[in-house]
């Protein structure tokens, strides 16, 4: 990884931008593949952008894990009769 | 097999399989493990007798999640104590630009280089008591797209809302959580200059 402007080329977009593309690239949802290649171009060169991708990947992992909930047996035990009265 | 008797089976497959994740999602709407059940179950009921209005099977699952959502804002919303109101207009174009406008410089410096020793170190917990700080609509919709799985686009069906809207309340509800985050880094004693 490379902080340096200097190596940012004409593909380059600003931070303000990669900001805005951030959560729908992460989450996968950024379709336009020159907005892609942009964003990625971007990410790769600079140091804060990376940092804060690095971090929100990380977020977003320990968030799905720690909200995970498993519906209790009385429950799914009440949905299965309800749907065996269908 | 009649056809009747195919469509049950589909819908008690398909509720088999998103149990954990209405269940889920019930519980954060609801705030009460009691409420949760029951908005399960009057959901499950619900769908079954709209079951007609499930257009592509292939998306039950944004489908039921709508019928969750509206069952709760029409019968356990009150119960709720959650903040449900925004204080933003979501949908502003330039809406992230006025809202890293309104961050302090101290988050905004934090946020472009945030301790990763913080993040490998927090607590799930902590992460979660700083989601249930969250407005609702945030709250709700993150929940919905990172720990749920849906797409931008099942979520906006599920919520009811454009899909623009969706992806606003993702830049601005994960933003205003770093806030939060960035908050206990700081109330933890990480300040960021400490760490250079």
């Amino acid at each position: 990884m490379n902080n340096s402007k200097d190596d940012h080329t004409h593909d380059d977009i600003g931070c303000l931008q990669a900001i805005e593309a951030f959560y729908s690239y992460l989450d996968g949802e950024l379709e336009d593949p020159k907005s892609i290649k942009e964003f990625e171009h971007h990410v790769s060169h600079c140091r804060s952008c990376y940092s804060r991708a690095d971090v929100e990947r990380l977020l977003t992992n320990r968030m799905s894990e720690s909200a995970k909930s498993s519906a209790p047996e009385q429950l799914q035990d009440r949905l299965r009769k309800l749907m065996d009265e269908f | 097999m009649t056809e009747q008797e195919h469509l049950k089976a589909f819908f008690s497959q398909q509720i088999e399989q998103s149990m954990d994740a209405l269940y889920g999602t019930a519980l954060r709407l609801a705030n009460s493990g009691a409420d949760a059940e029951d908005l399960v179950a009057e959901t499950v009921e619900k769908a079954w007798s709209a079951i007609g209005s499930l257009a592509e099977r292939n998306r039950f699952r944004p489908w039921v999640f709508r019928i969750l959502h509206n069952c709760f804002v029409s019968n356990y919303r009150k119960r709720s104590v959650r903040p449900t109101e925004s204080t933003f207009e979501e949908d502003c174009e330039d809406q992230l630009t006025s809202l890293l406008n309104e961050q302090p410089d101290e988050f905004l410096i934090w946020w472009a280089n945030p301790e990763r020793q913080f993040f490998n170190d927090i607590l799930g917990e902590a992460i979660m008591a700083a989601i249930d700080e969250l407005p609702d609509a945030y709250q709700t919709t993150i929940m919905l797209i990172n720990v749920e799985g849906l797409t931008y686009d099942e979520a906006a069906q599920a919520l009811g809302i454009p899909t623009g809207t969706v992806r606003s309340r993702m830049k601005r509800g994960r933003t205003l959580l770093q806030k939060a985050l960035w908050k206990q880094a700081r109330d933890a004693g990480l300040k960021h200059d400490e760490q250079q």
